[in-house]
């Protein structure tokens, strides 16, 4: 029983380290130590139940050990705060008053493109309509609309990713990459400074570089473009 | 609050007692089969034990396996089953040599299943 105990213990604590490593998209309205009983939990009861060459109090004491170390970290999370930031991460500003801040994208592991999925199922299609945008630390996306509140009547494509051009959306803009890379120098930027870039069909075009606050912009599409 | 501590408590109580009585219960229970082995053993090797010493061996063990279950990987008391199935035969044959081989891998057996139980890395990783 103690084996089976130590070997919950070894296996719950690194899900919860690997869980926490692979940031907030892993995890979808669960905290890191929730969502790893639940992901384990099946299993556990499931082996002992059907393979009938292990004793089933195997599958008990590891469910019972489980369920002792779920309530210790929520009593522990519930009464430090230190101990909460560490076990269930905190919530991160993707969007501030500046732009997409891209360096904590990358930290939770989350790209451009998650983010703008994320706010269209939030009702935001365009990166501008929020003032901030936070990926709590269960994994949901909360977002603040802007005081300005442009309300998108076109579809915002993702032209640049951190730097890079993203060439199937290219077709849309009827744009070649030079094309795209010197309209960024244009408004005085740099390709491989430029972390967002989005196009509209109207032609309305959000920009943000690094280190530096978003701009709207505008591109001169080709006539008869629309997506 | 206080419910979840209480469930913290009342859990931390059955595994810690469970693991106390498990350990204590397969120890004892292999000591005595381990004691029975070593009688039966030394019959084989001075080629007096009979068909009925093997079945009063086997008996002691069905009786104790029925408990045992509860605790060891069902394979492992399996295994024990078909040494001692084995050795009745043998000793029934009155092939002294073959009978002590087979007496010599249950006793192992006696020997190494409870140290499976024990809190080491071999046992935990």
């Amino acid at each position: 029983m103690l084996i089976i105990f130590i070997r919950t213990l070894i296996t719950y604590f690194t899900l919860v380290v690997v869980i926490r490593l692979m940031g907030k998209r892993q995890i979808g309205e669960m905290q890191p130590f929730e969502f790893i009983v639940t992901l384990i939990i099946a299993d556990l009861a499931c082996v002992p139940m059907s393979d009938v060459s292990i004793p089933l109090i195997y599958g008990v004491v590891s469910i019972l050990a489980l369920f002792l170390l779920h309530q210790l970290l929520s009593l522990f999370e519930q009464k430090s705060l230190t101990v909460k930031k560490i076990i269930s991460g905190r919530p991160s500003l993707v969007i501030n008053k500046d732009g997409v801040d891209i360096t904590e994208l990358k930290k939770n592991n989350i790209g451009v493109e998650d983010l703008l999925e994320s706010m269209r199922t939030s009702g935001y299609f365009s990166l501008d309509q929020v003032d901030y945008a936070i990926f709590e630390s269960n994994g949901k996306f909360s977002a603040m609309e802007s005081g300005e509140n442009p309300s998108a009547s076109s579809l915002p494509l993702l032209i640049v990713d951190d730097g890079r051009i993203v060439k199937r959306n290219l077709r849309f803009i009827g744009k070649s990459e030079n094309e795209v890379a010197e309209f960024i120098k244009k408004q005085d930027g740099k390709l491989k400074a430029t972390e967002v870039l989005t196009v509209d069909g109207n032609g309305r075009v959000y920009m943000k570089e690094r280190n530096r606050k978003y701009r709207i912009c505008r591109i001169e599409l080709t006539e008869g473009l629309s997506w | 609050m206080v419910k979840s501590i209480v469930s913290m408590i009342a859990v931390a109580v059955i595994l810690t007692v469970g693991a106390i009585y498990e350990t204590n219960f397969v120890k004892k229970q292999f000591a005595e089969f381990s004691v029975a082995i070593d009688c039966v053993y030394e019959k084989v090797d001075e080629k007096t034990a009979t068909e009925d010493d093997v079945y009063a061996l086997q008996k002691s063990w069905l009786e104790k396996k029925r408990y045992l279950h509860v605790f060891i990987p069902h394979n492992e008391i399996k295994e024990v089953d078909l040494w001692l199935a084995e050795s009745i035969k043998l000793v029934r044959d009155e092939k002294w040599e073959d009978a002590l081989s087979k007496m010599e891998v249950l006793k192992e057996l006696a020997e190494q299943i409870p140290k499976t139980f024990k809190v080491s890395p071999e046992n935990i990783f």
